[in-house]
């Protein structure tokens, strides 16, 4: 046994007839934070449900070891999930979803949930349809953050959330989650904001796997090159993945080192985890208009 | 929210940002560094990331790892943050600088030694 804590080989799954995830093998091991990005309609939230039991398909899908289909109960012991869907009741108190989890989950903490919620501005008396849409949200993650769980996948969590609440709510992620023995897998269009809270991201291209990379290996894989306008045309003709504009000129993106001649005419620059994912979410730089 | 450039890796930036604390003595010598985890929600960023930057800083011989504590600041750290600082700007910064006052035909008379007001 490896200790990934998912694992899957050439899975592939359906949504309805369509096929949204098609054959994508990837492994995520402890003390991860992986980000999962992807178009609307990539296949992101299929992945998810995937790896809580919700959907099935071809191919092979472990998550703690177990089979999410055949073993959702004791996996759910050990995982926590907030689908892009979520919502908590609006009649109810905070207070009362922590008596009803504690009633529901086996490894839930009412004691850790009233401390994380002490973080936030809610209370316990509070009724959920009085809280803001950032409340609500910080509210659910201090609640799912409760469970004593192995892995948490979350489904595009911020979605709708200003830049205060996403900021309260990654900042809690990291502070009362990552403890470099628990993952989190998390989904999210918002690439700038993510970049540098992620250690592992995994690009969902119409249901392929664009790319499933470390943080650390992409600045080993993947040159950019800022460089003037003088020289755009050498930069085109050495075939980079994207080219775009930074600060202050232009830049080229190369997957691995860009021929010498090149590199002489550029200098390095770190190349941004956004022009990453639309270089590699996109038609190729020959069928797309210049710039 | 921190911004952070296109130019270094980020642990190397946050590295940077911690040196100019020290050099400010914040924290001071023989105190300890905030932990991973508080540095890390202060600048959202990933924990592997603010590891990567004390370790570099504990390279530098600025941090010093106390067993089952965590990073500490050297004493001496500031006289070493300034020899650095030193030894940076005589190797990289002043044979560019030197360079370009030649090409304007500059010499020592024509600079101002003095502060300005």
């Amino acid at each position: 046994m490896n200790d990934a804590l998912v694992e899957a080989r050439q899975l592939t799954l359906r949504y309805g007839s369509k096929v949204a995830v098609d054959d994508v093998s990837f492994s995520i091991p402890k003390g991860r934070v992986v980000g999962l990005l992807g178009h609307n309609g990539a296949g992101k939230t299929t992945l998810m449900k995937a790896m809580v039991g919700l959907c099935g398909g071809a191919g092979s899908l472990q998550v703690l070891g177990m089979d999410p289909r055949r073993q959702r109960v004791p996996l759910l012991q050990h995982v926590c999930y907030i689908p892009d869907v979520a919502v908590l009741p609006r009649w109810a108190r905070v207070g009362e979803l922590i008596t009803l989890m504690s009633g529901l989950h086996p490894a839930f903490s009412a004691e850790r949930a009233r401390t994380l919620l002490k973080r936030t501005s809610v209370r316990l008396s509070d009724k959920v349809k009085t809280l803001s849409k950032g409340m609500v949200v910080q509210a659910h993650l201090a609640l799912v953050a409760a469970i004593d769980a192995r892995l948490m996948i979350l489904d595009e969590p911020t979605l709708g959330l200003d830049v205060i609440s996403r900021k309260a709510f990654y900042e809690m992620l990291i502070d009362e989650w990552c403890d470099g023995e628990r993952s989190v897998v998390i989904s999210t269009h918002q690439v700038e904001e993510i970049e540098t809270l992620v250690s592992d991201v995994m690009m969902l291209n119409e249901g392929r796997l664009a790319l499933s990379i470390s943080l650390e290996d992409i600045d080993k894989r993947f040159v950019a090159l800022g460089h003037d306008a003088t020289v755009a045309a050498d930069m085109a003709a050495a075939h980079p993945l994207l080219r775009y504009r930074v600060q202050g000129g232009s830049a080229a993106l190369f997957d691995g080192e860009p021929p010498a001649s090149v590199q002489a005419l550029g200098r390095r620059i770190r190349p941004s985890l956004v022009d990453l994912f639309i270089a590699l979410t996109r038609a190729p730089e020959a069928e797309r208009t210049q710039f | 929210m921190q911004t952070w450039d296109l130019q270094l890796p980020i642990y190397q930036q946050l590295a940077d940002l911690l040196a100019a604390g020290l050099l400010d003595g914040d924290p001071a010598e023989g105190e300890p560094m905030p932990s991973v985890r508080s540095l890390a929600g202060q600048y959202l960023l990933n924990p592997l990331t603010v590891n990567r930057a004390l370790q570099a800083l504990g390279d530098e011989g600025l941090l010093e790892t106390r067993r089952g504590l965590g990073m500490y600041v050297r004493p001496g750290a500031r006289q070493r943050l300034r020899d650095l600082e030193r030894d940076r700007f005589l190797n990289d910064e002043w044979p560019r600088l030197r360079q370009r006052l030649r090409r304007l035909g500059l010499g020592p008379r024509d600079l101002n030694w003095e502060d300005v007001q």
